[in-house]
């Protein structure tokens, strides 16, 4: 089979069983990666299905565009259901990991059950064996890739780290060194399964049905993605985006309620000073020019190089509001060796300093910790001990919205966190109303896996671009402006469908739209030998989108938990470019109105029995 | 010999795209193990070095090969004749940079061939990380970057 292996790989660790399910039935409906990947979790999850126990499964799929030679083709998207939000989770990652697993003969891997101790799943080939990992019992990401790769350094890694295997919320999953599922919990959803690692080494390839075609195709892909201005400012996003976030005023900082902290151009100082003092080595995931990480090598901190992400630095610079950036590079070395997502922990650490200064959490109850903003060794202990859920971990480490309610009325108050309870993404999302509509609806998990680059976020720094891109989509420029409410549901549904298209294809939704779904498609059709097109793979996203609909409804979502925290609404912006902004509930209510009638939803956002069938989803019965 | 690929280690992202393009341009599908350039990675400290054949003046594969199937072209260097090929492997063991490899389908030996002279590995480099270079202007090449540094350090020191 060109493009896809046509081979699921079905890992039971209650019994070692494995078995192959082909892809080809999935294929039609639902294209690969998330798309099927939901269908999977539809299937093979009982209703109410508790997410840490052996009845979730936990699902790796790739896309048909994974692994091939179109760029940005490294990705894999991670599904189960989530132990945050009790709804769907999904997590999608980059690096090196899925192409590896399609050259090994697998489009993806189901893992059911629970092991009895704690286990590896180790995959060369055609071998799938499940060892025992009670060597790396505790071991954090960076060992417990080294120890994995001993026998085979060309081996992909996908591990937890100590967070994972204590089920902490917080938790992600690792691809090698760097690159994160981090988001919805799939970490502890890893974790309850007994399950440390999975390593993977293929060698069998793959098939394309037209090479010459797919070439030419990503030849002029690759030209698109360099011509974007993306392209040109990355490898100084690193110590830039916090000027990025300022450009755009999208920038926030503690608990959501300082825009102008004045130590904050101190802070973006300290950053720029620390990231040219150190040795860069720009890189990038597997076959995309962008070069959107390095491994940063800083001496005199810490010898060994390590690879860093550019949003997740920021995470603690803003929400911690810590200044000395050698403190930030360290708390910042503890996130990823330990197994956390780095902006949900952020976010949980500064709602608790917060809640610190106000008095709402004692000093007994924080282990005497200094628990202060700025305070970066304070920040650090309680990222260990969130890690470990000890002490005042345990309180926090399932993060914002299920902390305040053990601590009461005073703490839920201050709590801010969107769909499920789930933190939210870096940005103020206020004066954006597309994003905050879409933190509502979104039913995959993160926002950021629903809209990210929306086109009102950069409409300050580069108006025409985002007037344009807005133009395109709704037919008028005025979309583009973050405050407008009218436009945003449809904004929001085709952003949506975009990600859903990258994310099922298999690749990255960076350059996914500056490419143009008419070049990805026929990609896709070159890949596969099948004709495809944009329609039919709008239709395809319509169809994924809806499922993952269905999901939340049978796992009891209504209308009600479509909604973020109410200080988004209540509380309006104090200072800065937007002073005044929140979120108004009529006008909100409004936004979701449309937006389920885009979607051809009733009005308590449940799927029509028509919109089902249209769709070819009427077996399935919400 | 004319030309041969090289190296700007520096540049090079780790993205893989020279492998998948070399097995497509070769296999007609994608597997980096049917590549004839590998990019070995040093993830501990950051480096990326694309392998593949550096086509010696004095090649010790084709000299360990029993089967002359190791081809030595004045304008290609050193490329296999496949029909010739045994899978003996002792070209693998002969070679001092791990330059060639085995096929994991066919089981024979597989190395650079630059394309038959228009390696399109060093074309589809998003980051220009590999140069298809005169031989006879590499050594001069490689001079001038090196002594970049010493002259802006005199530039600097106004010596």
């Amino acid at each position: 089979m060109n493009g896809y292996t046509n081979r699921i790989l079905f890992v039971n660790i209650n019994d070692n069983s494995v078995r192959i399910i082909p892809t080809e039935k999935y294929i039609e409906q639902f294209v690969g990666g998330r798309g099927i990947a939901v269908k999977l979790l539809y299937e093979l999850t009982p209703k109410n299905v508790d997410p840490l126990s052996p009845e979730n499964v936990l699902i790796f799929m790739t896309g048909p565009l994974t692994g091939t030679i179109v760029p940005s083709s490294g990705r894999i998207d991670v599904v189960s259901k989530s132990p945050q939000t009790n709804l769907l989770g999904g997590s999608n990652a980059g690096g090196f990991f899925g192409p590896e697993l399609k050259y090994a003969g697998y489009d993806g891997i189901v893992v059911t059950g629970r092991a009895s101790s704690r286990v590896y799943i180790d995959i060369y080939n055609d071998d799938v064996e499940i060892k025992s990992a009670e060597n790396l019992s505790g071991k954090g990401v960076f060992d417990t890739v080294k120890v994995l790769r001993k026998s085979d350094e060309d081996a992909q890694v996908a591990c937890i780290g100590p967070a994972g295997e204590k089920l902490v919320n917080l938790s992600g999953i690792a691809f090698s060194m760097r690159n994160y599922a981090a988001r919805c919990g799939l970490g502890a959803v890893m974790g309850s399964k007994n399950l440390k690692a999975i390593a993977v080494r293929g060698t069998r390839g793959l098939d394309v049905a037209m090479p010459d075609q797919l070439k030419q195709m990503a030849d002029e892909m690759r030209e698109r993605i360099k011509a974007t201005p993306s392209y040109k400012e990355f490898p100084e996003w690193h110590h830039k985006l916090f000027r990025v976030l300022e450009a755009d005023a999208k920038t926030f900082f503690g608990n959501y309620d300082d825009t102008l902290w004045d130590g904050r151009f101190e802070a973006y100082e300290n950053a720029e000073k620390f990231v040219k003092g150190a040795e860069l080595k720009l890189q990038s995931c597997f076959g995309c020019p962008l070069r959107c990480w390095a491994y940063i090598n800083v001496k005199n901190v810490r010898k060994a190089s390590v690879v860093a992400c550019q949003g997740t630095l920021t995470s603690i610079v803003n929400f911690a509001k810590i200044k000395d950036f050698n403190e930030v590079w360290e708390a910042y070395l503890l996130f990823q060796d330990m197994g956390l997502d780095v902006s949900g922990t952020s976010a949980t650490i500064a709602f608790a300093m917060d809640l610190y200064s106000k008095g709402i959490l004692s000093k007994t109850q924080v282990n005497t910790i200094n628990l202060t903003f700025g305070d970066g060794n304070a920040f650090a202990s309680l990222v260990e001990k969130i890690a470990g859920k000890e002490s005042i971990g345990e309180l926090l480490a399932d993060g914002i919205k299920k902390a305040s309610e053990k601590l009461g009325e005073a703490a839920k108050k201050l709590a801010v966190f969107a769909k499920g309870g789930q933190e939210l993404w870096l940005m103020e999302i206020r004066p954006f109303k597309g994003v905050a509509l879409s933190c509502a609806v979104t039913d995959s998990g993160s926002q950021n896996r629903a809209t990210y680059g929306l086109c009102e976020f950069y409409y300050r720094s580069m108006k025409t671009q985002a007037e344009t891109v807005a133009r395109n989509i709704v037919g008028t420029e005025e979309a583009a402006q973050p405050t407008k409410y009218e436009y945003k549901p449809k904004l929001v549904a085709v952003y949506e469908d975009m990600h859903i298209l990258a994310d099922s294809l298999g690749v990255c939704s960076i350059p996914f739209m500056p490419v143009g779904l008419e070049l990805w498609a026929k990609a896709y059709t070159a890949s596969i030998g099948r004709e495809t097109s944009p329609k039919a793979l709008m239709n395809a996203a319509e169809r994924i989108r809806t499922l993952e609909r269905l999901f939340n409804i049978r796992e009891g979502l209504t209308r009600r938990d479509d909604m973020i925290a109410e200080r988004m609404f209540n509380e309006p912006l104090k200072e800065g470019p937007w002073k005044g902004e929140a979120l108004d509930k009529g006008m909100f209510e409004k936004m979701i109105d449309e937006y389920y009638v885009l979607r051809e939803w009733d009005s308590d956002g449940k799927p029509k029995p028509e919109t089902l069938k249209r769709l070819g989803l009427e077996d399935i019965c919400a | 010999m004319n030309k041969i690929i090289v190296v700007n280690y520096d540049k090079c992202i780790g993205c893989k795209t020279c492998e998948t393009v070399c097995s497509l341009m070769h296999e007609g599908r994608i597997n980096p193990s049917e590549s004839r350039i590998n990019v070995v990675k040093y993830e501990d400290i950051g480096i990326n070095i694309p392998a593949f054949c550096q086509k010696c003046e004095d090649p010790t594969c084709a000299a360990a090969c029993p089967m002359d199937a190791i081809i030595v072209d004045d304008y290609l260097g050193t490329y296999v004749d496949s029909s010739r090929c045994i899978g003996c492997k002792m070209c693998i063991l002969a070679c001092p940079i791990g330059g060639v490899s085995l096929h994991p389908a066919n089981k024979k030996i597989i190395m650079c061939d630059l394309c038959k002279g228009d390696p399109q590995c060093v074309k589809s480099c998003p980051e220009q990380a590999l140069e298809y270079v005169d031989v006879g202007k590499l050594s001069i090449k490689k001079r001038r970057e090196g002594l970049e540094k010493l002259a802006k350090f005199l530039e600097m020191a106004k010596i």
